[in-house]
Formats: structure tokens, sequence, C-alpha cells
């Protein structure tokens, strides 16, 4: 039994090594290096109904470099995903992947990610703009090639509201029915940012923790009371939005460039977006501000072949690379280059969301202590839609959402 | 006059009984409807207003399987099944096996063994889930076709600890018989399969079908082992993704269909399989 378990696990490992031979049989007839490259996105930047995004880009940069033979292996992880399957296991991930800013630090964490330096960190920040290079810069380093930028938005129905209207949410409400993800902790804090509430600084500060409470926050608590009975503010609640603006019940919704197609599909030339509007607090005019993030192209800090992932990675967060992205899945540049292209910069998506970035939004800090932002404020949202938050406990409600912010974990 | 109050007493209580069981098996069949009515919806969306659809389709099944550039789904349902079919003839087998051992032979180390087992399944399988992709990795089953291997394994590894419920119903077979079976000349091996084994349907059946069920609804460990190998995913993890928010408006109404489809194997194997499991807790030999 023993002999022959020894001997299957003989033919198993010649098996296995005879197939990696061939995954790297090309070796250099003309001099050339033969390296393998790991480059892992989503499922959409490789399926052929969406042009193969990846694919054609991984082959272009393959193209422009002939000393290199190189195969590319392809996988399948999503930018919101990405880091955590990273993290679990730096050395038998991707060379080359795509993240989204916000698990910044849980690639750092976990020494998965490269730093990028000299030349090539002068290449990135000479197409990117220092909002956004910051998004990926922790301590002075720089992690990644931001390729776009991540946040969220109002999309409208032009029939409805006029281009003055969207500036003012209470002169839509005027109009329109207005759908908002109220107990969404990645919308509501929105309305706080809006009235002088920050989260750890200027985002990056761990030690000054989050400020939502006090006298601002409580005043906002109360707005939002008041705001969720009015009968033309509906909660956007499990794709209740999408629902309604498909049936006509609703006229503008917040959301990101996820849903631009579907909405584009909805309400045709009649979609109008914009950046957040203001709000009057008080008889005071506040601005929204919704979080803001990036994704960004990360190269593994265990890769084999670091020279070719942090060329590639460059590559793939090229005006070039960036233009194709666009063209083939709507993916919004970011790269400064590209916003004088014409097509780009007519795009009322691109427009809005870069205005978003630049005017009514607040970077979302990644400091570790942000996790426990999330869930004390979709509680609060959700204690206001029950009304188990009133004008009366409006003050300790507030107090004791900013206390469990502050607090690490169950309390 | 006191046999009619009795009777109308009995109606009462009937009409009682009655009541509660519709109102708990309405609460029961409920989701299972919804889940059925939401996969026939021809309106895309994942927000439902209504019970019934507006309109009806088979779209949503089509879809499932002739898109599959983004979400390969037949190739995860094939996947699954795979993984399903093999680990059940796997684990069925080890845990048949061992609970036939700890039922029949008296060893030195069946008692610690028994009781080593008890103990490693208090604790939920997936505490080990990181340890387990790393030895599997060592070994070098994480890439390729070979992840299917690893699934089987890591399905069926701890087969052997559930071995309780199968011992306590060998157990009820009386010994003699293995004795005339020894006396005719049979081997341990024989007695298992010719005997013991034609003796305990009901306990095979329980366990073929609770070892397909396990794997085939799994997703901790596919999700922890396949990462991002795309080609290698089961139906659990492209269930999963059809919900995540970029997918969620286009893919809600496919993910209610892939869920019925996925509750089809299990619904037919009970089907076929009924008839033994009803008479599971009958004992082995009657007569």
């Amino acid at each position: 039994m023993k002999q022959r378990l020894k001997r299957l696990t003989a033919l198993l490992l010649t098996a296995l090594s005879l197939l990696s031979a061939a995954g790297c049989s090309s070796a250099g007839a003309s001099g050339e290096q033969s390296i393998r490259l790991m480059v892992w996105s989503a499922s959409e930047d490789q399926s052929k109904d969406s042009g193969e995004w990846l694919q054609t880009c991984c082959e272009n940069f393959a193209a422009l470099h002939p000393e290199w033979d190189i195969t590319f292996v392809y996988g399948v992880a999503d930018e919101a995903t990405a880091a955590n399957t990273v993290s679990q296991d730096p050395s038998a991930s991707a060379d080359v992947f795509l993240y989204a800013n916000d698990n910044l630090t849980v690639l750092t964490d976990a020494k998965a990610l490269a730093k990028l330096g000299g030349k090539y960190a002068d290449e990135v920040a000479s197409f990117t703009s220092d909002a956004l290079l910051e998004s990926v810069t922790l301590d002075g380093y720089l992690y990644g090639v931001p390729f776009t930028t991540n946040t969220w938005y109002m999309y409208y129905d032009k029939r409805v509201f006029s281009e003055e209207d969207v500036k003012s949410l209470d002169a839509m409400l005027e109009k329109g029915v207005v759908s908002f993800p109220f107990v969404n902790s990645w919308y509501l804090p929105a309305f706080y940012f809006g009235n002088g509430c920050t989260l750890f600084g200027d985002g990056t500060q761990e030690e000054l923790g989050a400020d939502f409470g006090g006298e601002n926050a409580a005043q906002v608590t109360d707005y939002l009371i008041d705001l969720i009975k009015n009968p033309n503010f509906v909660v956007d609640d499990g794709g209740s939005g999408m629902a309604g603006l498909r049936d006509g019940s609703i006229k503008a919704m917040f959301s990101g460039s996820w849903d631009s197609a579907s909405i584009r599909e909805i309400l045709g030339d009649n979609m109008g977006v914009a950046a957040l509007p203001t709000y009057t607090l008080n008889g005071e005019t506040k601005q929204m501000y919704s979080y803001a993030g990036s994704k960004a192209v990360g190269v593994n800090s265990q890769s084999e072949n670091m020279v070719a992932a942090v060329e590639l990675a460059v590559y793939l967060g090229s005006a070039e690379a960036q233009r194709l992205h666009y063209d083939l899945r709507n993916v919004i540049p970011s790269n400064t280059e590209l916003m004088d292209d014409p097509d780009i910069a007519a795009d009322p998506v691109v427009i809005a969301q870069n205005d978003t970035f630049d005017r009514t939004s607040k970077l979302q800090p990644f400091v570790p202590q942000m996790t426990n932002c999330w869930t004390p404020v979709e509680n609060m949202g959700r204690g206001i839609r029950n009304s188990s938050v009133t004008h009366a406990n409006a003050v300790e409600q507030t107090t004791a959402m900013n206390d469990a912010m502050n607090s690490d974990g169950i309390s | 006059m006191k046999e009619k109050s009795y009777k109308r007493s009995k109606q009462i209580s009937n009409i009682i009984v009655h009541a509660v069981l519709a109102v708990l098996a309405f609460v029961w069949v409920f989701p299972v409807l919804w889940v059925v009515m939401t996969s026939f919806w021809a309106e895309k969306g994942s927000y439902v207003s209504t019970f019934f659809p507006k309109s009806f389709t088979l779209d949503n099944y089509i879809k499932l399987f002739t898109d599959t550039t983004l979400l390969n789904f037949p190739k995860m349902f094939l996947n699954t099944l795979i993984i399903a079919v093999f680990s059940c003839l796997l684990s069925t087998f080890l845990l048949l096996s061992v609970s036939y051992c700890l039922s029949r032979m008296k060893f030195k180390m069946r008692k610690p063994y028994m009781n080593m087992a008890m103990v490693l399944g208090l604790f939920p399988g997936f505490m080990s889930m990181i340890a387990v992709y790393f030895i599997l990795k060592a070994v070098g089953l994480t890439e390729g076709n070979l992840i299917r291997v690893a699934l089987v394994f890591c399905y069926s590894g701890g087969a052997a600890i559930g071995f309780q419920v199968a011992k306590g119903f060998f157990d009820t077979t009386p010994y003699a018989i293995d004795e005339a079976a020894m006396l005719d000349g049979c081997t341990r091996w024989q007695i298992f399969t010719k005997i013991t084994l034609p003796l305990s349907k009901p306990i095979v059946i329980y366990t073929v079908l609770t070892s397909f069920i396990s794997p085939w609804v799994d997703f901790i460990f596919a999700k922890v082992i396949c990462r991002a190998n795309a080609d290698q995913y089961t139906v659990a993890i492209g269930l999963w993704r059809m919900l995540e928010k970029e997918y969620i408006d286009n893919w809600y109404t496919c993910f209610a269909a892939g869920a019925v489809l996925i509750s089809i194997p299990i619904a037919l194997l009970f089907l076929k399989m009924q008839k033994y499991y009803v008479n599971g807790t009958g004992g082995a030999v009657k007569g």
C-alpha cells in the first residue's frame, strides 16, 4: 500500500512538473526572457461580450515589450474583493490586479502591495490628479496606478427637473419624487458631512476619530427626521429606486457609474446626471458630500517578475488602456490627458463623476478604524425610518451613534 | 348528548389544528413559491413590488444557460455536480466503513477514537479552512482542474467524524447474524457488503443524501479554495456573484432561476429515495 502510494505520488509529481514545464516551454529562442504574469480583474473585463479589455491590453503590452516572452494567466477577482483574495495568500496571487482603494490597508497589512517609486511614480503622477494619487498613497508611498474614480452622484429625469433645480435638494423635492439610499451607510453620511462632521480629521488622522456627534450632527439628525416625512422623498432600499425609475414613480435617484447603463436604458436622452445637490438646514444652504475612492492597478510585492509587473500595471493605468476601458465598458477614465478628448469630455456621466470627485465628495478614509463606522450610521438611518429616532431623542441618539463609531467593535 | 359534544369539541380542535397547520404551511412554502415566481419575472431589476409577475417568461432560464461570457452557469453547474457526486461516493464509503468498524470490531483505540471524534465534531469545519487551504496549496491542488479534486477532499475528508448515527444503526443489527455468516466462511468485507449494508438501506440512503447535499450547497470552502479561478467556480459562488452590486440589476431574476435549478437534483434524490428514508428509524431486522 505504502509502495503504491509512493509510486502514485511520484507519478503525480512528474505529471505536475511536465505540466508546469509546458506552461513556460517557449524559453527564449531569440534571447528574449520568458516570464509568466498572472493578472486578475473583474469578469466583465475579460468577457467576450464586452470586448476582452484585459486580454487586449495585455497583448498590446506584450507587443510593446519584445524583450520579454510573456505568458499571461488570467483570473477573476473584481476590484471590491481582490484585496481580500490577494491578502489571503499573496504568494499564490496575481502579479498584477485591480483593487478598490478602500481596501488599501487590507493589502498593506498583508504586505501584499509593492510600492511604486522612481520613474514609475513620476510617470503615474504625470497623468493623475493629486487627489487621486492621494487615494492610493499611504505614509508617503504610492501603492498603485489609479485608473478610475469610485463614487456616487445623482441621476435624474430631465423632463422633471431643470439644471437649476438639481443644484438644490429642496427645489427638487417640490417638483418630483426623489429616492435616496437612506439606510445605506455609504450614502447617508452625505448629510452629516454637509454640516461640518468629519471622519479622522482629513481622513488619515486616525487619532482624531469620528466626529459625528455634537450640536451640528444633532441638527442633521433633526433635519433627516423631517426629510423622511416628505411625501416626495422615498427611501431606496433593495433596488426600489431603480424599480421606481423604471415604472415612472421616481424621478431622481442616487447611484454610481455601475448603474449608468441601466438608467440610460430606462430614461434614454432624458437621463440627467449631476453632482450632489445642496440641502437647506435651518435656513442655511449646505452641500452634500459623497464618499469618494478610486480603483487602482496594484502590483503584488511577492511577484517574481517585478519589473514586468510594474510596467504592466503602469500600462493598464495609461491613457491608452483607460480609453479602451471607457470604450468597451464605460469605465470612467481618470487620466488627465483623456479629459481633453472630445468624446469623453462630452459624456454627462464622466462630467458628473469628475465633478463629484472634485467638488462634492470626501475621500473615503482607509484607516483601520473606519470599519467601525458603517453599522452605527446604517442603524441611524433605520432608526429614523422606523421612527425610533425622534426630535425628542435626536441629541442622545446622535451621540450614541458617534460613540459607537469611535468604539472598537462591540460595545 | 354527551356524544354530540364530544364530536363537536373534536370538530373544533380539528379546525384549530388545521388553521394552525395552514398558517405554518403558508409560512414555510411562501419563500419557495416566491423564488419560483421571481424566476419567471419578465421585468428586470431586483425590487419586486407584486407577488405575481406582470408577465411570465422563460428568458431567465435561457439566459442562465446561454449568456455564459460573464457568469458561466452551465460550467458551474457541471463543476458542482462532479464535485458533489464524487464527494458523495467517497464520504459515504468512508462514513459507513468507519461506522461498521466501530460497531463491530473491538480494538484498543475504539473508545478514545470515538471520544476524539466527538470533541472534534463540536468545532465547525470552516474554522480550519485557512489551514486546509495552505495544506492543499503545499500539495499543489489549488490550481487549475485540481481544484475540483481539492474540493472533493475537503468535503469528504471529515466524513468519518460523523459516524454516530450510522454506528447506532449498525448496532441494532444482531451480532448473531455476523457470527452465522462467519461460520459460513464470510470475510469481514463480505459481511459488510453482503449482509450489513443490505439490512441497513435506510441509513445508507440517509448518508448518501446528506453527503450529496453538503458539497452541493457549500459556499465557504469553495470560495476559499477557488479564489480567482473563475472556471472552477461552483454554483454557490456563481449565485452569490449575481447579487453583487454590479450584477444585481441584470441578474436578479436569473439568480432566482438558478436557485430553482439547483434545488432540482436534491428534490429528485429525495423523491427517489424517500421510501427508504421514511422507514429509516424502524431498525434493521424485522420479523
